[in-house]
């Protein structure tokens, strides 16, 4: 038996836990739905078509969709692996011949792969149809916007909690954490503008760039499209390469918390 | 039976999208804020109303009745288009300064823009290029069909809408993207007609025509799926 066998039976057994049904079905339904009730182009009328097209990507991966996604992802990485570590599943996944870090990329493929799969593509399929000139003639736009939200906060808090979850094994705290930082992150956004504005100093908003790549995204695009007093635009505006930095950056955290992750359950995991 | 397991998923996740999408198709969209105009248009004269932004959201209902056969047109450009053509143009009458021109220029940039590009050399009038039968038969040089046809030859990628000429026209637009839309209508015959036209804003959560095939397809889709694996399950049982 080849080592594509284990991996599909552990990946089968990871759908299932984490999308009986119909979670998956309710989920695809709210992401459908909320792509078309929570679009808004008003915030483009006066902007040039990147900004336009930045705005409502933004307005799609705002506070209701992003809250709902990330709520899938954390209820399958923090209770999904939580209850296969605190219920003694693992034991038994580990007894596949595979090495644990194939049993861990089985489980998040599940967890994570098949949620952003979900969240983007019907998110995507309703732009299509919404506005596929905005789709078509923005696409690079489109790209980099998701990109950055589905960086932060969703990869980054399902890679923090991973890492919870490993420690703590057990995922019902590690969810609560996880809601309780997604809301921190809201918090601390506001509060970083505050001080950059207080102190005139575009610092704070540089080291939550790296953290949020979103927020210089937002600067950089807030700016093009118009050059008065706006979220950024009087103490700092990226460039489109730093912009581009600072995804490549927040990505960079997100890889070494998943490393770090894979590292722990590959070595230091004891079940 | 995995395989059918998957198909049977992938089904339901097809039934709930089309399901949403059908959802979406059902709230009732509104018609707000009627822009009406009655006006005669001179022989070989054409018009154009309510120069305004629409979305995929926020769509417009035109209807116009004629007394004689007419040419109607929706005509759309996103905003960096359109100023990009008031440089143009504000640049090809620098000498014209008067405050007049600025406000023509912003209303009515198309008309103006068409002008320009089909007699380059000849300065504009003097006098404020109203629409048709606004003003002395002597400004109809900006308004004239032939003006009209050649912009149109020039600019085809601005046409959203180009019925055959009639007498009744009504039309439900929603563009794939955030565009100022106006609405054109043009009297190519040799006698004056009288022109009534509405054009209401339509607000949206979607625009229908665009999703209801797709809520269709998914939903059938999805059923189709579901059906399968249903009598698999039940062959299944019948066997063991």
């Amino acid at each position: 038996m080849g080592k594509g066998r284990p991996f599909l039976e552990i990946f089968t057994y990871a759908l299932d836990e984490d999308y009986r049904f119909p979670i998956l079905e309710i989920f695809a339904f709210l992401f459908a739905l909320g792509t078309f009730v929570f679009a808004d182009f008003a915030g483009g009328y006066d902007r040039t078509g990147e900004t336009m097209a930045y705005s409502l990507v933004s307005t799609l991966c705002g506070f209701p969709l992003m809250f709902i996604f990330v709520v899938l992802i954390l209820k399958n990485v923090a209770y999904g692996l939580g209850s296969d570590l605190d219920r003694g599943v693992m034991q038994t996944l580990f007894s596949y011949p595979l090495k644990r870090r194939h049993i861990l990329t089985a489980r998040l493929l599940s967890s994570l792969g098949i949620a952003v799969l979900l969240f983007l593509g019907i998110q995507i399929f309703g732009l299509f149809l919404l506005a596929p000139d905005i789709l078509a003639t923005y696409s690079s736009t489109v790209f980099l916007t998701y990109a950055a939200h589905v960086c932060s906060p969703a990869l980054l808090l399902a890679g923090l909690l991973l890492l919870l979850t490993l420690r703590l094994k057990r995922g019902g705290l590690a969810l609560i954490i996880g809601v309780v930082l997604f809301f921190a992150g809201l918090i601390v956004s506001g509060l970083m503008t505050s001080i950059a504005y207080g102190t005139g100093s575009d610092l704070s908003l540089k080291i939550w760039a790296v953290i949020n790549p979103n927020s210089a995204l937002q600067a950089y695009y807030y700016h093009m499209g118009t050059s008065g007093f706006l979220f950024g635009g009087e103490t700092w505006v990226p460039s489109f390469s730093e912009v581009l930095l600072y995804l490549g950056a927040g990505y960079l955290i997100v890889a070494v918390l998943f490393i770090v992750g894979y590292i722990y359950f590959d070595r230091r995991l004891e079940i | 039976m995995r395989w059918i397991t998957l198909l049977w998923r992938i089904g339901t996740v097809a039934l709930a999208i089309g399901l949403a999408l059908l959802v979406a198709w059902l709230i009732p969209s509104s018609a707000e804020y009627p822009y009406r105009m009655s006006r005669p248009i001179e022989p070989e004269q054409y018009m154009t109303g309510g120069l305004e932004v629409y979305s995929p959201q926020n769509g417009l209902q035109i209807s116009v009745e004629a007394t004689d056969n007419v040419r109607v047109y929706l005509l759309g450009a996103s905003s960096v288009e359109l100023d990009n053509w008031k440089t143009l143009l504000r640049e090809a009458y620098p000498d014209s300064e008067s405050p007049d021109l600025e406000i023509f220029i912003e209303f009515y940039t198309v008309p103006l823009l068409f002008f320009h590009e089909a007699y380059p050399e000849q300065p504009l009038p003097d006098f404020l290029p109203l629409p048709a039968s606004h003003g002395p038969q002597s400004q109809s040089m900006v308004w004239n069909v032939t003006v009209l046809d050649k912009g149109l030859q020039t600019h085809p990628e601005i046409i959203l809408w180009d019925p055959p000429s009639g007498s009744v026209f009504s039309h439900e637009l929603f563009p794939e993207d955030v565009l100022n839309i106006m609405a054109v209508v043009a009297n190519p015959s040799s006698n004056t007609v009288e022109v009534d036209m509405e054009i209401k804003e339509v607000l949206a959560v979607a625009p229908k025509d665009r999703i209801i095939f797709p809520a269709q397809l998914l939903i059938s889709i999805g059923i189709g799926l579901t059906i399968v694996w249903l009598f698999s399950r039940k062959f299944r049982k019948s066997i063991f």
